[in-house]
């Protein structure tokens, strides 16, 4: 560019005034460092602050999310999972996760790890909030143990956190009945505890169950406590009727598992931790003594025992004195040949033990009980003679069922014991069925032999006097009728007078029109003023205005 | 010929053209701002700038610029993670302005820098032109990446309706608020006519 074109002022530029030097640092130079500073910083407390790494392992990675899933314990997130991976044999999930820093004492192998999802269980549902948060993983610590970073997950929640106080037992029953994880165990009808597990014994002959009962009812279980299956509902129909027991809605549902400490055994010691009981199938069935000794006899019955099953009672005047133990054939005593049915029961003197209200100080009663317990059999031969013998008799008419009935009938035929075959025979006695039939044969049998000529001789006697009666009847009323008839005459005029004088053409009658015009005539301005008070109900006060 | 050359210089604030000394600190008789003949220690100041950015850009990246928090679930985003996630749900385009801008233009405009200040220092002499076209777009395209922390700091302040949706914003938007602010003070630091020196 050629500056010989424009006017050239270069000197007339004016001058920059000069100032004192100062050289100082570039402060600049500050911000790469406090940069540096700063990152080194975050740096180290990130990995400062980052806490151990562990790895826990389930069956599926469920409802688990890389990066975002938390570990929490008591709701308060102390970890987070890294990554998802599946193990090498396929068969596992294996988590890696990063708990906060400081849980190093909490990892040991006792700790536990779940995944807290909703669950429907014994319990009730569970994890409900984890439908709208996402599922977690629970932790439960546990100080006591070896530390450990590689843990292996629980498929489930565990039933009774290690935090809770209580005793554990096991329990041996030969079928499981309606329990399972989680199913209550009452104690008078409190839910105190549950079932934590159960297994089939080694050998298969009966199911081992575990469960927990919390403190302090665990000092309710004594040695000789009893548990039986209160689980699902108890309906038994059997010759005493129809009963139905059920403990709870959840027993019923998930169930359930009742104990119960009879007062004679309230001061035995205590159960240890991991005693085991047997579990009755009822209540009733823990309250039975065992039932050591039987004496079994033979009933030969020449009717139908339909309605008799095996395992019905056998009663004394009401009381259990055995049970039906089978139902066979053998030979019909009345009827060579021929088959019929043979009942055979066990008599089992233990029950009268059972008892308790018998009276002690009675000495025949005491007495009695001695004898059955010491020689039954002689008892029971010496009662025949007095005129022991036994019946089938309805239990209950609900359900048609049938025990055996013993009792003594004094005028029965004489009959003994019969020893010849595999049983000894009680003489046995026709059901009350039968004996009605009996009886209605016997009616029928006096009937025929009855006088009946003598008695229809008598009733045509009756008819007799009856006709004479009648005519005697048909002279006399005639007059009779005619002095009716003039009565009847007689109101019939009164009644059309009263009817002249009442109707409206009738002095009464017009009297009674005019008073009935009279008392509308006042209904009616009655009815006036009180529409003008409605509109005016100050005229109470001041009286009717010119106003309408 | 460089004004240099002849001893004249505008000054930077008010335009008056004067005659510096060859040495020595000068400033203008008529505004009072301080004279130099080009920024002063424009190189190792915009180095000094550029490197600060670079250090920042680390966390930037690394740490979560964004926390998420709805129904009790919280969910932390660094920018990659936040393109990521963009992509793999079937937004590419908006995963691929995201990256564009929060993730290539910083780094660009850095790498631009370093470029300029090493050319500069090792008096080259080719592509002055597009050098200084460079240099004119790192200046005006800097402050554009701004609306990234803007984005963060509007969604932190208007998304808090408690349990439902809250968002915070994490360590990685302040760190890259700083490499944004670093590298515009670099730019502003460096003198383009060093190019011509």
């Amino acid at each position: 560019m050629a500056a010989s074109n424009q006017p050239t002022d270069l000197d007339n530029v004016p001058d920059a005034i000069l100032d004192e030097e100062t050289k100082g640092f570039p402060v600049v130079w500050l911000l790469p460092l406090v940069a540096l500073l700063v990152g080194g910083w975050l740096f180290y407390k990130t990995m400062s602050e980052k806490g151990p790494e562990i790895s826990i392992s389930f069956e599926t990675a469920e409802g688990i999310e890389a990066g975002k899933t938390q570990i929490k314990f008591r709701d308060v997130t102390v970890g987070n999972v890294d990554s998802v991976e599946i193990s090498d044999d396929l068969k596992r999930v294996v988590l890696t996760a990063t708990m906060e820093a400081g849980t190093e004492p909490y990892l040991t192998d006792a700790s536990r790890f779940w995944v807290v999802k909703p669950r429907i269980g014994a319990g009730g549902v569970t994890g409900l909030g984890t439908l709208v948060s996402g599922a977690y993983i629970a932790f439960e610590p546990n100080t006591k143990g070896k530390r450990e970073r590689t843990f292996v997950g629980l498929e489930k929640p565990p039933i009774v956190s290690q935090d809770k106080e209580g005793t554990r037992y096991r329990l041996r029953t030969e079928t499981l009945g309606s329990l399972s994880v989680g199913s209550p165990v009452y104690f008078r009808q409190f839910d105190i505890g549950e079932v934590t597990d159960y297994k089939l014994a080694d050998d298969f002959s009966y199911v081992d169950v575990g469960i927990f009962i919390q403190a302090p009812y665990d000092s309710y279980v004594r040695e000789k406590t009893q548990f039986w299956n209160a689980g699902g509902v108890n309906v038994s129909l059997d010759a005493s009727g129809v009963s139905v027991e059920m403990e709870s809605l959840v027993a019923v549902l998930s169930g359930g598992v009742a104990f119960e400490t009879l007062p004679e055994f309230a001061d035995s010691p205590l159960a240890k931790q991991g005693t085991v009981f047997q579990l009755f199938k009822s209540r009733a069935e823990s309250l039975e003594r065992p039932i050591t000794k039987v004496i079994t006899y033979a009933l030969k019955f020449t009717g139908t025992v339909r309605g008799l099953n095996v395992g019905a009672p056998v009663e004394y005047r009401g009381i259990r004195v055995g049970t039906v133990k089978s139902i066979m054939l053998g030979e019909d005593p009345q009827h060579e040949g021929v088959v019929s049915p043979v009942v055979i029961i066990d008599i089992e003197p233990q029950r009268t033990m059972q008892y308790r209200d018998v009276d002690e100080s009675d000495e025949v009663t005491r007495r009695e009980a001695e004898e059955m317990q010491v020689n039954p059999q002689q008892r029971i031969e010496f009662l025949v003679k007095k005129g022991l013998r036994a019946r089938l008799q309805t239990g209950s008419l609900v359900t048609g069922q049938l025990f055996v009935d013993l009792d003594i009938f004094p005028d029965a035929k004489p009959a003994n014991i019969v020893k010849s075959g595999r049983y000894p025979q009680l003489p046995t006695l026709p059901t009350s069925l039968q004996s009605m039939l009996a009886n209605v044969n016997r009616i029928l049998n006096k009937v025929e032999q009855s006088d009946i000529e003598g008695t229809l001789a008598n009733l045509n006697q009756l008819m007799a006097s009856v006709n004479s009666l009648a005519s005697a009847l048909e002279r006399d009323v005639p007059g009779l009728t005619g002095e009716l008839g003039s009565t009847l005459r007689a109101a019939n005029s009164t009644l059309a007078a009263i009817e002249t004088t009442a109707s409206a053409d009738g002095e009464i009658g017009g009297q009674l029109q005019d008073a009935l015009r009279e008392l509308g005539a006042a209904a009616r301005s009655i009815r006036v003023m009180a529409e003008y008070l409605e509109r005016h109900p100050e005229a109470m006060l001041r009286g009717k205005s010119g106003n309408p | 010929m460089r004004a240099r050359d002849a001893g004249l210089a505008g000054c930077h604030t008010c335009g008056l053209v004067l005659h510096l000394p060859a040495s020595g600190h000068t400033h203008c008789p008529r505004c009072g701002a301080d004279m130099h003949f080009r920024k002063v220690n424009s190189v190792s100041t915009t180095w000094a700038f550029l490197l600060a950015a670079m250090i920042a850009y680390l966390p930037a990246n690394l740490y979560p610029v964004m926390t998420v928090t709805s129904f009790g679930k919280a969910q932390s985003d660094t920018i990659m993670s936040g393109v990521m996630y963009l992509f793999l749900h079937g937004d590419w385009p908006l995963a691929l302005i995201v990256f564009v801008a929060s993730v290539l233009v910083p780094l660009l405009k850095m790498l631009a820098l370093v470029y300029l200040l090493v050319s500069v220092q090792r008096r080259s002499h080719m592509r002055k032109q597009q050098r200084i076209r460079l240099y004119r777009i790192v200046e005006l395209v800097g402050r554009w990446s701004m609306v990234d922390i803007f984005v963060v700091a509007l969604l932190a302040a208007l998304v808090n309706v408690g349990a439902i949706a809250t968002i915070e914003p994490g360590v990685g938007a302040i760190a890259f608020t700083v490499v944004v602010i670093l590298t515009m003070f670099a730019a502003t630091s460096f003198d383009p006519r060093l190019i011509w020196d």
